[in-house]
């Protein structure tokens, strides 16, 4: 009698502990697939944005003004659209600010269609400040507005503002904006960084005129709020101050 | 879909890491949020998950109070967005008091992980 109570005793403990190891087990077990499985979706998660950057630039929205080429100068924006626009809209933008992303493609159409109509220039201030592509990509700006495609290639720039921009996808981009590969000269240009110099030297102007964040936005000189801006409310703003 | 640049603007804002760090932060971290945030509500191993999600709140809410501790003009880049703002744009009272809003629901299912609909369920009451 005295014996059956331990052997049950015994069973019941040995039990005990078979059920406790084996959910130790389990444990570990899910413990393992969870980190499994952190790993795997960050890695992922890099390894696609890793791919986003590097890959080629898809085609430009299209701009029809047909560009002269510009003369750059340092310290003095890149002027995009007609010389004898009534309406002069200063910009100082990074290619790789995404707020200028996000203005862009909010108000990028209006703009361009005051260009196209004549209505109003572009004084565009190319600042680099973020990272290196934001160089890259504002030295190829300079080099394209010289070889006469600064407007398709502005606009195609920010299209594609999630690219890091190497030398590659910038020659690239300026073959699917000029639908042929590009002068000789213009990819000398972007390789050699041949307007580091002027990119500085805009940094510089941006930060004499008292500009401390992109993007911002003057018409005729004066500053335009843009957290309360609508597209519409930025077509009036032209169209008065063309009547100005 | 999680634009590359701007999250990793939004870590750069911070003036934190340095600059070999940014873009693996930038790009890796959202990813890190997603796979905790499915966890949580699919109730996988929801203790472990929580103390992670909770760690990860302590240093969200460490940062933000350094850039406001170091007057920066940054926007938290929570739920998006980040970056450099405007002086008087920051918001750092409302995101801090948000985070440990957050804080406190990681803290509670460290303390009580069992719910009604959690995966984990199955798993342990077979045993």
């Amino acid at each position: 009698m005295n014996s059956t109570k331990n052997l049950n005793a015994r069973e019941r403990a040995r039990l005990a502990a078979e059920q406790a190891a084996a959910r130790r087990r389990d444990q570990r077990i899910l413990i393992s697939v969870v980190v499994a499985f952190l790993v795997v979706v960050v890695a992922g998660g890099i390894t696609f944005q890793a791919w986003r950057t590097s890959r080629s630039p898809s085609a430009a929205p299209s701009a029809t003004a047909a560009a002269s080429p510009v003369m750059i100068t340092n310290g003095r924006p890149i002027p995009l659209g007609s010389a004898d626009a009534p309406v002069t809209i200063t910009l100082y933008e990074d290619f790789h600010c995404p707020h200028c992303a996000d203005f862009e493609e909010e108000f990028g159409p209006t703009i361009t269609q005051a260009q196209e109509s004549g209505e109003a220039r572009v004084e565009l201030y190319p600042m680099a400040f973020i990272d290196e592509g934001s160089i890259t990509a504002a030295n190829a700006m300079a080099c394209a507005a010289e070889a006469g495609f600064g407007q398709p290639y502005y606009l195609a720039l920010f299209a594609n503002h999630t690219l890091q921009w190497s030398d590659p996808q910038l020659i690239d981009l300026a073959t699917k904006v000029v639908g042929s590969p590009p002068s000789e000269a213009f990819q000398t240009c972007v390789k050699r960084r041949a307007h580091a110099d002027f990119v500085t030297s805009i940094n510089a102007a941006a930060d004499q005129n008292h500009v401390a964040q992109t993007p911002t936005m003057l018409i005729n000189g004066k500053d335009v709020a843009i957290e309360s801006l609508t597209p519409e409310s930025l077509k009036t703003m032209i169209t008065d101050a063309a009547q100005k | 879909m999680i634009d590359p640049q701007s999250s990793v603007a939004a870590v750069r804002a911070y003036r934190l890491l340095p600059s070999a760090l940014l873009t693996i932060v930038g790009w890796g971290l959202p990813f890190a949020e997603i796979a905790l945030g499915v966890l949580l509500l699919a109730g996988i191993a929801t203790r472990l998950v929580a103390v992670a999600s909770a760690v990860l709140l302590l240093v969200f809410i460490a940062a933000v109070t350094s850039a406001a501790a170091r007057g920066l003009s940054i926007d938290c880049g929570c739920f998006g967005g980040g970056g450099d703002v405007a002086p008087g744009q920051t918001a750092y009272a409302t995101e801090i008091v948000r985070d440990v809003g957050l804080l406190l629901l990681a803290v509670w299912l460290v303390w009580q992980p069992r719910s009604r609909l959690t995966l984990d369920r199955f798993s342990s009451e077979r045993t």
